[in-house]
Order: C-alpha cells, then structure tokens, then sequence
C-alpha cells in the first residue's frame, strides 16, 4: 500500500488523523459484518443446505421443531412413518453436529472463540422468528406452532 | 354355604323369587352376600354380589341384571345380562348359564366392537376359554374396574389390533393348577404420545404354558412376530425374530429364567431378567449376544446408538459377543468380545443426505481400523477395561501397522497408559492418554510422541515426490476438546539438508464437514537443489529458509497462510537452470520475466543469482504476491513489479513478477502442470 | 451544570455502567443477526437466488 502523504497542520490533515484513528479502534464494529465465508462455514451450509431437502417436510409435519437453543428436536416421531424414524432421528443428529461446527466456527473465525455462546443464541433466536408458518417452534420449555 | 329361599307371593307359582346366599366359596375365587332376586312375570332379575375376592383383589357392590332370567332344573340362565360395578355399567353384555350348586357354567361376553369371550367353567373349577376378536379399547373398558393402571397403560399407548385366543385353565387338584393361552395378534401396533416407542402391522402367534399354585408359578412362552416393525427410539425393529422363554410368576414380579431369540445376524440371543408388574419397571435384564455380524447388526442398531450423527458414515465388520446388563431400566455393564472387527470412518464429503439414501460404497474411508480383536469391559459403577489387539489400520493414505491397546475404562471415559502404533518405519507412541464423554462430546488429553519415520517412506505413500530425510515429532500437549484437536509441540522433519518444523498445530472440527487444520510452519536451511530435484523443477542451487503463518488446511488443501520464501546469504555459488527460470515465469503469470532478453536465456544453461524471495498471502482464494522486501536502493519498482530473483554474477539475470493477485487454484494447476509433465512454457 | 442536568449526566452513566454489567457490549449483535439471516437464507432456501440450486423446470425429454 502507497503511504499517501497529507498537508500536516491543515485542518483537513488533523481531521482525516483523527478519523484514521477511530477506524483503526474499532475496526470490526465499523465494518459491521461477520466473517462466515470461510471454507470450513461454507461447508457447513453447503451440507446443511442439502440436508434441509430432508428436513424441511419435518418440520412440516412437526416431527422436528425448531428448539430455543439453536437446534432442531426430534419432538413428535410419531409424525413420521415408522420405517422412516430412524432415519429423521440420523438427520437431526448430523443436522445439530453440523449447528455446533457452525456456532463455533463463526466465532472462530471471528477471531472470538468465547463468543460461541452467544453466536448460538442469536442464530436460535434468527431460526426461531424465521421459521416457516406451521412449523413448530419452542419458546422456553413449551413447544407451540407457528 | 348358607341359602334362604324366600317365596313372596304363592307357594307353587311365586312372581318374585328373592334369594340370599351369605358365602360361595370356590378356590382362588370368593363371593359374599349375595342376593338373587327373579321376577317370574318379566322373566327377569338380579344378581348382587356384596364382595367377591379372585386371588388377592377384592370388590364391592357387584350386580347382575338379566334381560331374561330362568331358572330350569337347579340351572340358572341369565342372558342380555350387564354387570354393574358400584352402580356403574360394564362395557359388556352377557349371557350366563350356571348350576345353582356344584356344577358348570357357561358364560359369553360381548364387548364392544364384536369381541367375543366364550367362557366354560366346569365344577372342578375348571375353565375353558375362546376370546374371539378382541380390541385393545374393549380390553381396556373390560380391565377398567379390575386392573385399573394396565386399562390406563394400555389406551395411552394408543394400542391397536385383533386377538384371538384360547384360554385352557384347570385349577390345583392332585397336582398343580395349570393355564394355556394360545393366540394371534393381527394388525397390531401402539405407539407412545412421542412416536419413540412404537409397531405397526404386527402379527404375532404365541403359546403361554404356567402351572403352579397359588402365588408361585413357573411359566413356558413362545412368541413367533411374523409380520410388522417396531420402533424403540433410536432403533427400528423387522419382524422375523421367535421368542422362547421360561420362567417364574410370583403374583408380583415375572421372572424370565431364559429366554432365547431367534434374530437375523446373530448365531444365538439369549436373556434373564425380571420384571416388576406392580411398577411396570424391568427391575434387570441380562442379554447375551453370541456371534454378532457385525456387518448385518452395526448398521441397524450399534451405530445409531454410538454416533447418530454420522450413521450413515460408520462402517463396521467382523463378529463380536456381547453381553449387557440392565437394571431398573438402566444400562449397567456391557462386556464385548471382538473376533476380527473392523470400523471405518467415511469422509464426511458425500453424505448420503438423501431420506433412505444409500451411501455410495467407493466413498473414501478417513479412518479405518481392523482387524480388531479383544474384549471390552465397562461398567456404569466402577472400573472396567479394554484389552485390543488391532492388527491394522489406515489414516487417509497412511496405513497404521499392529499395535495393542491396553486401556482402563471408567463409567464416563477411558485412560489409555500408552500404545504404540506403528506408522511405517516409525511410530506414534501415546502416553497417558484419557478421555471423558459428556454430552457436549469428547474431551481428553494425551502426549504424543512420533519416532522417526523416513521421508522416502512417507512421501511415497502419500503420492509425494520422493523426498529424503526423517519426520518425527514432540507433541506434549495433546487435547482434545469438543470440536478441537490441540497439538502443543512440535513436528519436525529433516529434509533437502534442513528442516521443516509445524507447530501450534490444530484440528479444528476433526470429524465434521468443516474439519481444517491450522498451524505454523518454519523451514530453515533448505538446500534448493535437493528441493527442485524433487519436483523436477528444473535446478537452482543455494538454500533458503521458508517462514509460513497462518496455515490453514481445509481437506488437506490449503486455505489460508502467510508464505515468505527468502535466500540465505552465504557464500555457496548461486545458479539457476534455465528451466527453473521457464517454471518461475510460468508461475507468476504468462509474460512475467523481464529483464531478460529471450535470446539471451536461450544462450546460457544456469544463471547466477545474488538472492531470492517471494510471499505469498492466501485468502479468499487468492495469492497476494510479493517478492524480495525490497530492492537495495530502497525504492519499488517503478513499473509496480516485484523481484523474485535478483540476479549476480554471470550471466546475471532477474526474474521480476507483475501479477500480485495470483487465483491460488490457478497457481497450484500451474505448479502441478510444471511439476507433473516438465513442460516447458511458453515464452512471449 | 445545572443541577437537573447533572442529576440527568449521574442517571445515564449509572444506566450505561448497569448496561455494562448485563450486556456484553464487546459481541456484535447486530453483525451476527445479519450474519444469522444470510445463513438462514441459504439454508432454508428462503430468498430468489440464496440458495444455489436452481428450480429446474421438468424438461421434457431430458429429465431421464
């Protein structure tokens, strides 16, 4: 980068100083964004995205809710074919592997492993208000459909 | 037994006929105060019974109203009867005939929904009974007022079905009292309000044989499930298996001395337990499992249950015996023995997502080990242990050799003294290796220690150049944590006459999608003939140290880092081939070299160089290139190039790039095209 | 300072440091929440062109 040379002791000069200095105090705050394009993430939503093909008639049916902390649960199997349990059992067990990977790595990635936690609770809180009409949701303890 | 008739009106022909009878008493079976009160013109009347004992229950306020009520030759008739129980209506209607005295009866009762029970009950006490298409709910209105909480236990269960059956009792004389049931199940099914216990389309024979007296039986079952599946969360059940059992009934617990099942992919199964009727708990279950296919069997139900969330990825082989135990529903000791098993890790690219989808079977294994024989032992209250002998293994493209693990087993964990496994001509050697389950994951810790393990070797099985030298490693700190493998130490290798040392090396999610590796990397004194020899990139002599931070590798492929290339200064002479030049060119993008002219690089052979650099910054799929820090004058380069090589001596060239961003994928298809074929590029 | 202000200026730093306790002001909620819907986006293929397969109409003759 091409150190730009500026009239010292005008005001713009202090002026433009005095920005440079705030840009670089809250660097990530001012660019408002989280990083989540790294490989590892985009794997993650890849996969989660093409399991969604397999979820999406769950949650449909209300054999899997949205739960309030950042998961999916199996909350009403008998919603879903007997042969077939097992197999939605699997899926949501992959889908809540790949969740917390997800959680983590977002704050990994961030360079704030400790913000894990609380990556989780807005992306539970996200998952929850955007969840589908009929869907179920669970809001505290009591599960209710949307 | 003490009876009073007491005629109200006539002596020959009475209207109404009122009978109190103080006690009838039967084995097993009691009644008292009982009143019969006929009314000869209707042709009807009552039967009520103030307390009637069968066994150890006892109830009150019992009456019978029959539609028609005839009284023949001392027998008694009684038809389109119903029951009340405290002046509540049972769900039935009946049709009774019975001697007054000691004699048979006969009885037939018509639940709802066109259940039939035909009962014949002889003097001896003797009973002989056909139940004709009964339903759970018209069992359960039936049980109701005598076994309340199985009535309760069977409408929550939703259950579903037709039973046909025969009842063949004969009361304690000589010998002892003896019942047969011997039945079908069709369409049966139940599921619990959650779906994780459930059957559907179950048909089912069974055959149960008890003999005993009074509170101590000795039972004989048989259970043939024909048709239909189960569920039992997180595990699916085919029909097909048979059931024989034995055992003891003391009125309160069922005790099953043996039980053995007839199951696809096990030679035999075999189970003791006991089971509490009052409770509705199985107090202990002992299972035994003999020759387990580990093929047929690890699909279906282990794999579900150790790792739901990559089923689909486990591969399991061999055979195994299996032992467990349960008590008060809970898991208590599991005991294993494995005959040659095997368990393979797919990789997680190319999951099976679609519903009933079968993985494809030429998926690549990330971990396989096997065959894998010895016995485990864990128990939920104390101490147990595992004593394998693996005979192989393989980690991506490294095969691991035999090694034995010796570990002690706790309720939640393991801890593992040592083991070594054989990598090639070396060795991974752990120590003091212990691991804890929670419900967030694994989390342990361990030292690893990695003995020499020659390059030619290893790059050889890697599909590496061949490169010479060793690679070994320190790893002190080795944890594990949910979602993280933490390598503190280092690995070192010594290669083309320096070394290459990794450090702060870290697995981030080791068995998910996202899996990557980050760490640090420092080269020193790399002797550049050896190195370009190796790749066949033409030849420069000299040695450089490489300094690279922030590696990140995603599937083995690189991601992220800071490279830094740079010369040694020394006083070795410095030449660079003309090939190498060609390559170096080709790299930094068509049209880079500058400062030489065409026709001179085609005169010399070698060229001499006073020094070397290049940086290259990885992210987001780009390479941001740079070159020697700066030139001696201080100044960049006018033009906005950069140096890579600067030449000395004679002839003397420099080779300069002027593309900055570099498409990685791009630059790695252009190394491997020049490292794989030695093709010459193009010159402009 | 007058005394309404000053009493207003000692109410917003006890706010502010009582905002401190309970909120981690360091977490940027509001990225995350952007980040969350892109994600979600995506995943449940919510928007016109987040997801990346594309509604392919039967064609005939080549679907099979």
């Amino acid at each position: 980068m091409k150190s730009a040379s500026m009239p010292s002791g005008s005001w713009a000069g202090r002026l433009a100083a005095l920005f440079v200095g705030l840009a670089l105090a809250f660097p990530v705050h001012a660019q408002g964004n989280l990083e989540i394009d790294t490989p590892a993430i985009s794997a993650l939503r890849k996969t989660m995205q093409q399991r969604h093909a397999q979820l999406a008639p769950l949650y449909a049916s209300g054999a899997v809710g949205i739960a309030a902390d950042g998961t999916v649960s199996l909350r009403d199997a008998a919603a879903v074919p007997l042969a077939q349990r097992a197999q939605a059992n699997a899926a949501v067990a992959a889908e809540n592997a790949d969740r917390a990977a997800l959680y983590r790595e977002i704050a990994r990635a961030n360079g704030h492993p400790e913000w894990e936690a609380e990556v989780r609770r807005t992306f539970a809180q996200r998952w929850l208000e955007r969840a589908q009409p009929g869907w179920w949701v669970q809001q505290g303890a009591a599960w209710s459909r949307k | 037994m003490l009876a009073t008739a007491v005629p109200l009106a006539g002596a020959t022909v009475f209207r109404v006929l009122a009978l109190q009878i103080a006690e009838i008493t039967r084995p097993g079976l009691a009644a008292e105060e009982l009143s019969v009160r006929f009314d000869a013109h209707a042709q009807s009347g009552e039967i009520a019974v103030g307390r009637l004992r069968v066994g150890a229950r006892e109830w009150r306020a019992l009456s019978l109203r029959c539609g028609r009520l005839h009284l023949d030759d001392g027998v008694l008739g009684c038809s389109a009867a119903r029951l009340e129980l405290r002046g509540r209506r049972l769900p039935f209607e009946a049709d009774i005939e019975a001697t007054l005295g000691p004699g048979p009866a006969r009885i037939v009762l018509r639940l709802a929904e066109g259940g039939r029970i035909e009962a014949a009950i002889q003097a001896d006490g003797s009973l002989r009974a056909r139940l004709h298409r009964i339903r759970p709910a018209a069992t359960a209105a039936l049980l109701e007022p005598w076994l309340a909480e199985l009535a309760a236990r069977l409408r929550e269960l939703e259950a579903v079905g037709v039973l046909d059956a025969e009842l063949d009792y004969r009361p304690a004389g000589v010998g002892d009292a003896s019942a047969t049931l011997r039945g079908r199940i069709a369409g049966g099914g139940f599921g619990s309000g959650d779906g994780l216990r459930a059957a559907e389309g179950v048909e089912a024979g069974f055959t149960l044989d008890a003999r005993g007296t009074g509170a101590a039986w000795s039972w004989a079952a048989q259970l043939d499930w024909d048709a239909g599946a189960a569920y039992v969360h997180p595990l699916l059940f085919e029909a097909g298996p048979r059931l024989r059992a034995h055992g003891r009934f003391d009125g309160r617990r069922i005790v099953l001395e043996r039980g053995e099942l007839a199951l696809d992919g096990v030679a035999a199964a075999s189970a003791r337990g006991v089971f509490d009727t009052f409770g509705g708990t199985l107090d202990t279950l002992a299972v035994e499992l003999t020759d387990v296919d580990l093929v047929r069997i690890g699909p279906r139900w282990l794999a579900p249950l150790l790792a739901p969330a990559s089923a689909q990825r486990l591969r399991l082989e061999g055979r195994a015996d299996l032992r467990a135990e349960l008590r008060r529903d809970r898991l208590e000791t599991v005991d294993v023995e494995l005959h040659g098993a095997g368990f393979g890790l797919a990789s997680p690219q190319g999951e099976g997502i679609a519903a009933g989808g079968v993985a494809e079977e030429a998926r690549a294994e990330v971990l396989a080990f096997g065959p894998v024989d010895g016995r485990v032992r864990w128990s939920s209250r104390g101490r147990g242990e595992a004593a394998l002998q693996v005979g192989g293994g393989r980690w991506e493209k490294l095969a691991l050799g035999a090694f034995a693990l010796d570990a002690v087993l706790g309720p939640a964990g393991l801890r593992l003294p040592g083991a070594r496994i054989p990598l090639l001509d070396g060795a991974l050697v752990l120590r003091d290796l212990a691991l804890g389950w929670s419900v967030a994951g694994w989390e342990g810790s361990a030292g690893a220690v990695l003995e020499p393990v020659s390059m030619p070797l290893l790059t050889e099985a890697l599909g590496l150049p061949r490169m010479a030298g060793v690679m070994s490693a320190a790893l002190p700190g080795l944890h594990l944590r949910p979602g993280e493998l933490v390598l503190d130490g280092t690995l070192a290798v010594s290669v083309f006459g320096g070394w290459v040392q990794a450090s702060g090396l870290r697995v981030h999610e080791p068995f998910g999608v996202a899996s990557h590796l980050t760490g640090e990397i420092e080269a020193r004194h790399i002797d550049l003939a050896q190195l370009t020899e190796a790749f066949s990139f033409g030849s420069i002599t000299g040695h450089i140290d490489a300094d690279v931070r922030g590696l990140e590798l995603s599937s083995w492929r690189p991601t992220a880092f800071d490279a830094r290339i740079a010369s040694i200064a020394g006083d070795e002479r410095r030449r660079i081939s003309q090939r190498a030049v060609q390559n170096l060119g080709a790299l930094g993008g068509g049209g880079a070299l500058a400062a030489v002219q065409r026709s001179v690089l085609r005169l010399f052979e070698t060229f001499g160089y006073r020094e070397l650099g290049l940086r290259c910054r990885l992210a987001k799929g780009v390479c941001e290139m740079d070159g020697l820090d700066a030139a001696p004058d201080g100044a960049a380069r006018a033009d906005g190039g950069f140096t890579i090589v600067r030449g000395g001596g004679v002839p003397a060239l420099d080779v300069i790039g002027y593309n900055r961003r570099v498409d990685w994928n791009e630059l790695v298809a252009r190394l491997q095209r020049v490292v794989a074929e030695g093709v010459s590029p193009t010159i402009d | 300072m007058n005394p309404v202000a000053r009493w207003l200026f000692a109410a917003a730093l006890v706010a502010s440091t009582a905002a401190c306790v309970t909120i981690n002001i360091y977490f940027p909620a509001a990225a995350a929440e952007k980040a969350a819907d892109r994600i979600i986006d995506e995943v449940w293929q919510l928007r016109e062109g987040a997801g990346s397969a594309p509604a392919t109409p039967p064609a005939a003759g080549d679907a099979k």
